[in-house]
């Protein structure tokens, strides 16, 4: 059953990207996201990208990044495969070639490969935040600068629920096995998804039950097991942090030579190939994730 | 007699952690025998059973069941002739209803539809499940809710029948529901295994013990031999049966009687024998 577990989750480690506070690490992840919103331009995401491959490898944490980015590239190839038929752009479009039905935009083209690497260097950023820190040094940090409590509790227990689906769906489709259940493939791992959200939902009426009995929202000042310290240098990276996402967000909004819808040009070979490799390696991410979790 | 359960050199790690759960255990259990496996918390007892349905694999050795090594094959395929209830009825239970959960197994097994109404009727009759037919499972108390259990694995008749911590969290009247079940299933012939912590359950049903600790088998014999061997029972923790550990106490003192006492009505015979000497 481990293997489909996906492990989003701190890899533990003595890295220097560990040691720093997790307030730092979140103002950049935060700040990647904010930049990777404002603009379009190949090279900035890209650029981005390759730098938080270069720390997560600097952390360490490689293993658990790849596993994530394996899951996450084929599924966001159908970007590509839709962007380049419709793309979130505004018309008049510029057809490069028609296939059937179908038409390949260059903006299409340029939206789809945008947004790949505008979700990866995202995610990658935000996978170093994850896997270099302990969730509970997170969330008190966060506490520290004046989020509340609640809104808090609300994202830890979030975080917690994955894990806890993913264990309640191996537990079930263990009791079904253990009653001989008949067939494999899809048709049979269906009738396990209801009994995994009854459970889910049984779960969290328990919870806050529980929480309720135990004084949840009562008010009053609240103290951690684990402290967190703020050095100098967390505090510069901080500042940097805002400074950088400042300034990179000002000139994409100032510098309009940074739109490459127009001077990016794709032959239509190349698009068609694109478009042909991005279906393919959804399909066959698709077949494997299948076979992968009717085997476990 | 071929042993319908045989173990060699088992030992399982679990592959979270580098834990140790079960050490080099060999054993054969004969079809028909009422077998207890008992110990502390953590010592080994769910993962040995786990094995003998598949849903563990040895890391090391060989579990064979019906003449099968349990290694190549798939839970679904043991579970024609093994049953398991599990020790949390909500790892179990799945269905929408009590009715559905009890016909999932017998339909599994491909039984014609008459016959599998049949035992659904007789489960229900067994378990005295009359008014929770329509229910959903998660609706009804933890003890019926584990009864149900029982009876879903019940209608399906297997040869082995396991059952993990029965009597944890019931009441009087359905604790003896679960002494019914124990010796029906003996009288049908059929082999249990029973994981419990409820000595005078034990006490009451078993022929043998399977004594556990830290992933070790360090007894395997009658529960009054295990009951009788004070080093053993206080390495594991356990306690015999009041009744056993009376009639241990007034032996040591008076040689009372010729060996340990397992019940009650035992006691009662024994001490008229006594009184006649």
């Amino acid at each position: 059953m481990q293997g489909v577990v996906i492990p989003i989750s701190m890899v533990p480690g003595d890295s220097i990207i560990h040691r720093i506070n997790p307030l730092p690490k979140l103002a950049w992840a935060f700040g990647v996201l904010v930049i990777s919103f404002a603009t379009r331009n190949p090279l900035i995401l890209s650029t981005l990208f390759v730098v938080g491959v270069i720390l997560i490898l600097v952390a360490q944490v490689g293993n658990a990044y790849l596993k994530v980015a394996m899951i996450l590239f084929p599924i966001s190839l159908t970007l590509i495969v839709l962007q380049s038929i419709a793309p979130a752009f505004p018309k008049p479009w510029t057809p490069i070639v028609s296939v059937g039905p179908f038409t390949i935009f260059q903006e299409g083209i340029y939206s789809g490969i945008s947004m790949l690497l505008r979700i990866f260097a995202m995610t990658t950023w935000a996978m170093l935040m994850i896997m270099t820190s302990h969730p509970s040094d997170i969330f008190t940090s966060l506490q520290k600068i004046g989020m509340p409590y609640v809104l808090n509790f609300i994202l830890t227990m979030t975080l917690q629920l994955l894990p806890i689906l993913q264990n309640e769906f191996a537990v079930v489709l263990n009791a079904q096995k253990s009653r001989a259940m008949k067939g494999s493939g899809f048709g049979a791992i269906l009738p396990s998804m209801v009994p995994v959200f009854v459970g889910a939902i049984e779960r969290v009426q328990q919870l806050s039950i529980s929480l309720e009995s135990r004084a949840f929202g009562s008010s009053g000042h609240k103290t951690s097991y684990r402290r967190v310290r703020m050095t100098f240098w967390d505090i510069l990276l901080i500042v940097l942090g805002i400074v950088f996402t400042a300034g990179m967000t000002y000139w994409i909004i100032v510098d309009k030579s940074l739109d490459w819808s127009e001077t990016m040009v794709f032959h239509p070979a190349f698009a068609i190939g694109l478009v042909v490799f991005a279906t393919l390696g959804f399909l066959a991410f698709v077949v494997i994730a299948l076979r992968n979790v009717l085997q476990a | 007699m071929e042993p319908i359960i045989k173990v060699e050199d088992l030992t399982h790690i679990y592959p979270t952690g580098q834990v140790v759960a079960v050490k080099d255990i060999s054993l054969e259990i004969n079809p028909g025998e009422i077998v207890g496996v008992i110990g502390q918390n953590g010592s080994g007892k769910t993962t040995l059973v786990k094995h003998f349905i598949g849903l563990l694999k040895p890391t090391s050795g060989k579990v064979i069941v019906n003449g099968k090594d349990t290694a190549p094959l798939r839970v679904q395929q043991i579970a024609a002739n093994v049953g398991y209830v599990y020790q949390n009825p909500n790892h179990q239970l799945f269905a929408r209803t009590v009715r559905e959960e009890l016909a999932f197994g017998p339909r599994n097994l491909d039984l014609p539809e008459d016959e599998v109404n049949a035992r659904v009727e007789q489960a229900v009759e067994f378990f005295h499940l009359e008014e929770l037919l329509e229910l959903h499972p998660y609706r009804i108390s933890f003890p019926l809710r584990k009864l149900v259990g029982m009876a879903s694995v019940y209608t399906m008749r297997p040869a082995v029948f396991i059952l993990d911590e029965p009597t944890t969290g019931q009441d009087n009247i359905t604790t003896q529901t679960v002494y019914r079940l124990i010796k029906k299933l003996r009288d049908e012939g059929s082999t249990v295994l029973c994981v419990a912590h409820d000595m005078i359950l034990l006490a009451e049903v078993v022929d043998r013990m399977l004594v556990l600790r830290d992933g070790d088998l360090i007894m395997d014999a009658t529960p009054r031999e295990v009951f009788s061997d004070y080093e053993i029972m206080s390495s594991t923790h356990l306690t015999p049966p009041q009744i056993t550990t009376l009639s241990l106490r007034l032996n040591g003192k008076f040689g009372a009687f010729d060996a340990a006492v397992l019940s009650i009505d035992e006691m009662v015979s024994e001490v008229q024998k006594f009184s006649n000497k």
